[in-house]
């Protein structure tokens, strides 16, 4: 499933529009530079391609640094019928762990938190009227956690649900941002940063319609912070939804020859 | 959940629109806030808050523990939310789980800051009693009785006020103790440690009806939500957490303005419940 080593994939990184980017090293951290050799406001390399598995209506890989994500979509099918009446469709998301996803062996168990914020960036992008009395159910498996995990699963659902045709008014791209010793915002973390953070922000917006879907905080922010910090997830939602339009549109051109 | 003609759907947006409720209150005033605290005396520390028509309780109970191998200098700190049957039928069985899960997460990223443990609340390093060996495991517990909207704002108003009634008793730890074995401590009765509770957050939960946002939302107005942000503000001003709820999507403008409007009406909700939990404090000393 790993990109072909002869196609190089497509890189991104957000710039902030006019400002210039803040020295990469700070008079006290001279000897910090970040595990893979990126700049603080460089996004790893994404990969993204559809119909990784031919059962289901719709699916997506996605691969950014060594975090590894699988995701299919089934459905619209009929609710259960224990569910109530709905005009509207239901969207049921659900996210796993592979138990060898984690440096340590994992339960491999769902994870609910994940799940429902999942659910959450979601659910504003799909037209949900236009599935009526039915659900669409999204699975997503994390094969290898690598850092940035939920951002990955968002971007990779978003594109498994177009892939199967789920009507939506765009596609949800997904960044996320920490805060490490208090002072330096490092856009696209790793596990190791991840661990060293003080605070992170998670970004999911549609980057045409310039609407933030979900929004979390944790850790404590300065308004300048938090300005700086929802800039550069905007910028880089923008660059990974360009990325993910483009691994849509060599997928309906490769089917069409 | 909450069945509402048309009417009463137009009279709420409308009422909104004219920043004049359908209580009385304008788009960033508070219902009144009563504090009670001590409520459970078999807990380390309780309290229960009133906000209209909503009721909760949190309850804060402390073990000692042994911290964590990756983090040896951090005591262990657990909040969780549980919805009773009582406050409303549909919590019945599994019902409420999903609700509870939301709120301990959105309570659990809004008072325990990052992973670093910077930027919290309740400064874990203060729950160490033996580097690597023993420390206090703080369980706080929070129970929704009856629900009228609101809920996740009282809910951190009710574990900021158990906490600065909470009382963690003082622990001698025996001075031989070699190395290599588990230290003995020894548990004092009469001797209480007490929490600063001056850096815990408050959540203002603004929710969006229409083209305007209001604090504070009964259940009724909750249903005619867009969306909803939760955002904890601490005395100082800086944003501890924030959590977005709703399914439709927000403007990143829109977002910067209800982070600075938090900010302001945070700083009279600080006061307002320092103010309730000092005055709570002084009766339930007296009685």
């Amino acid at each position: 499933m790993a990109a072909k080593p002869g196609s190089a994939p497509v890189t991104y990184s957000p710039n902030l529009g006019q400002k210039t980017r803040p020295p990469i090293f700070k008079d006290n951290d001279l000897d910090w530079v970040r595990p893979d050799g990126r700049g603080f406001h460089q996004c790893r390399p994404a990969f993204f391609r559809t119909g990784a598995v031919n059962s289901a209506s719709g699916s997506a890989y996605a691969e950014l640094g060594s975090t590894k994500v699988i995701v299919s979509v089934f459905g619209p099918r009929e609710s259960k019928k224990a569910m109530m009446y709905s005009d509207t469709g239901r969207l049921n998301c659900n996210v796993s762990y592979t138990t060898f996803a984690t440096p340590v062996r994992g339960q491999g168990s769902d994870h609910k938190e994940f799940s429902s914020m999942l659910h959450k960036a979601l659910e504003g992008a799909i037209m949900l009227e236009t599935f009526p009395k039915t659900t669409v159910d999204v699975f997503a498996l994390v094969l290898e956690s690598g850092g940035s995990d939920l951002p990955v699963v968002i971007s990779c659902a978003s594109l498994a649900l177009a892939d199967a045709g789920i009507m939506m008014y765009d596609l949800v791209a997904a960044v996320s941002v920490v805060n490490v010793f208090g002072k330096n915002l490092v856009i696209d973390p790793v596990l190791e940063e991840e661990s060293y953070q003080d605070g992170s922000l998670m970004l999911t917006c549609m980057p045409s319609r310039y609407e933030v879907t979900q929004l979390t905080f944790t850790g404590e922010w300065s308004t300048p912070d938090i300005n700086e910090a929802m800039q550069l997830c905007l910028d880089a939602c923008n660059k990974l939804g360009k990325v993910m339009r483009t691994c849509l549109k060599e997928a309906a051109s490769g089917s069409q020859e | 959940m909450v069945g509402l003609s048309v009417g009463e759907k137009h009279f709420i947006q409308g009422g909104i629109a004219q920043d004049l409720r359908s209580d009385g209150r304008k788009r960033l005033t508070y219902r009144p806030i009563y504090v009670e605290t001590g409520v459970i005396p078999q807990a380390h520390g309780s309290a229960r808050v009133r906000l209209g028509a909503t009721d909760v309780i949190a309850s804060v109970k402390a073990e000692l523990g042994k911290p964590s191998a990756l983090q040896p200098d951090k005591g262990n700190i657990a909040i969780y939310v549980d919805c009773s049957p009582t406050a409303a039928p549909m919590f019945e069985g599994r019902g409420a789980e999903e609700l509870s899960t939301e709120l301990s997460v959105a309570l659990q990223r809004c008072l325990l800051g990052g992973k670093s443990g910077a930027g919290a609340g309740i400064d874990p390093t203060s729950l160490v009693v033996v580097e690597g060996k023993v420390c206090w495991d703080l369980y706080i517990d929070g129970l929704v009785i009856s629900s009228d909207g609101n809920l996740l704002d009282a809910l951190a108003a009710a574990i900021k006020a158990a906490l600065s009634n909470t009382g963690i008793p003082k622990v001698d730890v025996a001075a031989d103790a070699t190395s290599d074995e588990q230290p003995e401590v020894n548990i004092s009765d009469e001797e209480f440690l007490q929490f600063d509770t001056s850096g815990i957050p408050v959540i203002v939960t603004l929710t969006k009806v229409g083209r305007h946002y209001i604090v504070d939302a009964t259940s009724e107005e909750e249903s005619q939500m867009s969306s909803a942000v939760s955002i904890s503000v601490n005395r100082k001003g800086h944003i501890c957490g924030l959590t977005k709820r709703g399914g439709v999507g927000l403007d990143p403008s829109i977002i910067l303005d209800m982070i600075s409007v938090a900010k302001h009406v945070s700083e009279q909700l600080i006061n307002k419940l320092d103010s309730e939990i000092a005055a709570a404090e002084a009766s339930e000393e007296e009685s």
